[in-house]
């Protein structure tokens, strides 16, 4: 039997378990795919939070804005950030887990 | 003074008791440390909820609000903030990886006994780091709320909580957790509205929000001091104390004798230093030039709350109690919509504090301000009701923090220290040395609680962050995701970032860098800016400095691979 014929009969799953190279090759792609959408929900929290301290420095007409009585800045720091959190959350919560289902279906079905 | 009594010890009761009943679960020493993994979503978000609003958010956030303004909020930012970083990062692979305890983790991934005893170092420091605020914010309101001695609230939290640690192990401690967020929730959220209706909105929105100082109120202000006290005066204004009427000039400091203290109506309220004197809508602003305002500090505050957040360990214990890493995620973004809900509430009490209770601007004693306000804002029995409310919230913060960490530092000495070398020892022999750790390990911060009266509550918090945010942020991030790291690297990290930060910290205190008055305060006051892109640094260097570890298949194989994929590997090291 030639090393090729073995290796097209071994499934992804024994691969994995015996930590060949192709199975590490596997788990290292998830593991990327992992983290890029990790560094991407760590983007949008950054983007969401790190800007709004400048936004305030340099746009300070701002608190000019009232609403319900209370300065803009004031209410943009109290309130919406944290249903953001979630929904930022729960956004990759899903996709985190689609990730992980499509490599349970990569290892189960070849 | 007998409804408040009657809150606090129902609420004290109710603990003992769930408590009580959850130990007849603990069977097994799985369940004593983890819970049997057996919790769902929802009861596991409400323990990590419950355990993690601590003083510093029921008190100490509407506090600072009222003290220097809407800056304040972004360590409630922060607070939340952190659960997304843990979520992005940590809660899956850290569940997956199936270890009991934070220095399981280190030495599972980087095969290193010295990273062990390292980790373990650093989880006792932070843990009481960060006992020691919560004892102390109990001693306050014991002693605010029956004015009884700051000792007395310190010594009854510290019984309190050791026993039901003791008695309960964590099965029992999931349930007191959960049952204690939704006490907290209601104690904050319940009053907050309740005052909202009763005063038909914001009242005094000048003071607020618009051009005035805080102000005597028209039938004039009368306070009463423990001690002589040193006040600025904004404006100038008559006095009447103790020994008798006296003159202040606009920016004069004056220091007050013990005793009344009555100002007249409309007279400018004095300011004890580190209180800044500003109108409503210089409060109201969320940026400033210069102190807790500073966009430094605000930046390096934002940093070390939502990196330290995953490296409290008292809460990444709780990610163990989920079955399996979706669940992990699942239980975090539960945790963020709890929070979501919990931060809407401290900034009415900072707002309406400042609105209503000029006399604890003068006083310095902002930090009881959610414990006040009630009754100074609707007199009666409404208020006392309210009032008995907060209260019981508030001793439910102390207890559901206290026991969190005291169950850390329990679980860490008796299964990492005392435990070495002894892993076939019975459970009976371990609970003994759960409960005799549990008590000396409340024992230690309790009597430094004592010491350290005079050290502010947030900023004692804010330390524990750093100090979290610069040692195992960097071990998890770097040790989860990149393969490459060494235990030399991860060690000689840990070592830069934790010793870097407190360093800073203690400089900070020397030199009495709380005024912050520069960019070199914010960051002796809050290193964290500092010292965690160093900690990164110092690991990502210090391992491409030693060999590349060997055969670290297994390790990223139960980091990552999802579950489900029928490898008998896996499942037996999750289980």
């Amino acid at each position: 039997m030639s090393d090729t014929a073995a290796a097209a009969r071994r499934t992804p799953r024994d691969e994995l378990a015996e930590e060949t190279a192709h199975g590490q090759l596997y788990l290292t792609r998830l593991r990327r795919a992992q983290l890029e959408l990790s560094l991407l929900g760590l983007l949008a929290f950054g983007g969401l939070v790190g800007s709004l301290p400048l936004l305030f420095v340099l746009v300070p007409s701002l608190e000019h804005i009232h609403v319900f009585g209370i300065p803009l800045p004031a209410v943009l720091v109290a309130v919406p950030l944290f249903p953001m959190f979630v929904a930022i959350g729960a956004i990759y919560h899903r996709r985190a887990d689609a990730l992980d289902e499509s490599f349970r279906d990569l290892i189960r079905d070849e | 003074m007998i409804i408040p009594i009657v809150a606090v010890a129902a609420v004290t009761l109710a603990t003992v008791g769930i408590g009580a009943w959850g130990v007849r679960f603990a069977r097994t020493t799985s369940d004593l440390y983890v819970a049997s993994r057996a919790m769902s979503p929802w009861w596991n978000a409400a323990a990590v909820s419950g355990e993690y609003l601590s003083a510093a958010s029921f008190l100490g956030i509407a506090g600072l609000m009222m003290q220097i303004g809407v800056p304040a909020l972004w360590q409630a930012v922060g607070f939340a903030a952190g659960y997304l970083a843990l979520l992005l990062f940590v809660a899956a692979p850290l569940r997956r990886f199936g270890s009991y305890t934070l220095p399981d983790f280190a030495e599972g991934r980087l095969a290193s006994r010295q990273l062990r005893n390292l980790a373990v170092a650093a989880v006792l420091g932070i843990d009481t780091f960060y006992l020691i605020p919560q004892l102390k914010g109990a001693g306050i309101a014991f002693s605010e709320v029956f004015g009884a001695p700051y000792a007395v609230g310190i010594v009854v939290v510290a019984i309190v909580v050791t026993l039901y640690v003791a008695l309960g192990g964590m099965r029992g401690v999931t349930y007191v957790q959960a049952f204690q967020f939704w006490v907290k929730t209601v104690a904050i959220a319940v009053p907050a509205i309740a005052l909202l209706i009763y005063l038909g909105g914001i009242p005094n929105r000048a003071t607020v929000f618009g051009h005035e100082l805080p102000r005597a109120p028209a039938s004039g202000l009368v306070v009463s001091l423990a001690r002589s006290q040193t006040v600025r005066f904004p404006e100038a204004t008559t006095f009447v104390t103790s020994q008798g009427v006296g003159h202040a000039r606009a920016g004069e400091s004056v220091t007050l004798p013990p005793g009344r203290v009555a100002l007249p109506p409309g007279a400018a309220v004095p300011l004890p230093p580190g209180t800044p004197s500003q109108s409503g809508r210089e409060w109201a602003r969320p940026v400033r030039s210069e102190g807790e305002g500073a966009p430094l500090f605000i930046y390096s505050l934002l940093l070390a709350t939502f990196l330290g957040t995953m490296g409290l360990p008292h809460i990444l214990i709780r990610f163990y109690t989920n079955p399996d890493g979706p669940a992990a995620r699942g239980t975090t973004v539960r945790v963020l919509a709890l929070l979501a809900m919990f931060y809407l509430f401290p900034p009415v009490y900072g707002t309406l504090g400042r609105a209503l209770a000029p006399g604890l601007l003068m006083t310095g004693q902002t930090d009881s301000v959610v414990l006040q306000l009630p009754s100074l804002a609707w007199p009666g029995v409404g208020g006392q009701v309210l009032g008995a409310l907060v209260a019981a919230g508030a001793f439910a913060a102390f207890m559901s923090t206290s026991s969190g960490l005291l169950i850390s530092i329990a679980g860490t000495v008796s299964y990492d220290v005392w435990g070495r070398g002894a892993r076939g020892v019975g459970l009976t022999v371990r609970r003994r040395r759960f409960r005799i750790v549990a008590a000396v390990g409340m024992a230690v911060p309790a009597v430094v609680a004592l010491a350290v009266r005079s050290v502010d509550i947030s900023i004692l918090v804010g330390w524990a962050f750093a100090l979290a945010a610069s040692t195992f942020c960097p071990l998890f991030v770097l040790g989860i995701w990149w393969p490459r790291l060494t235990a030399r690297g991860a060690a000689l990290g840990m070592v830069a970032g934790g010793a870097v930060a407190i360093g800073a910290i203690t400089a900070g205190v020397i030199v009495g860098a709380q005024a912050l008055t520069g960019p070199l305060d914010s960051i002796l006051t809050q290193p964290a800016i500092v010292s965690v892109p160093l900690a990164f640094a110092a690991m990502i260097v210090g391992s491409l400095a030693t060999a590349a570890p060997a055969d670290i298949g297994a390790q990223m194989l139960a980091l990552h691979a999802p579950e489900g994929l029928g490898l008998e590997v896996l499942d037996q090291a999750r289980a």
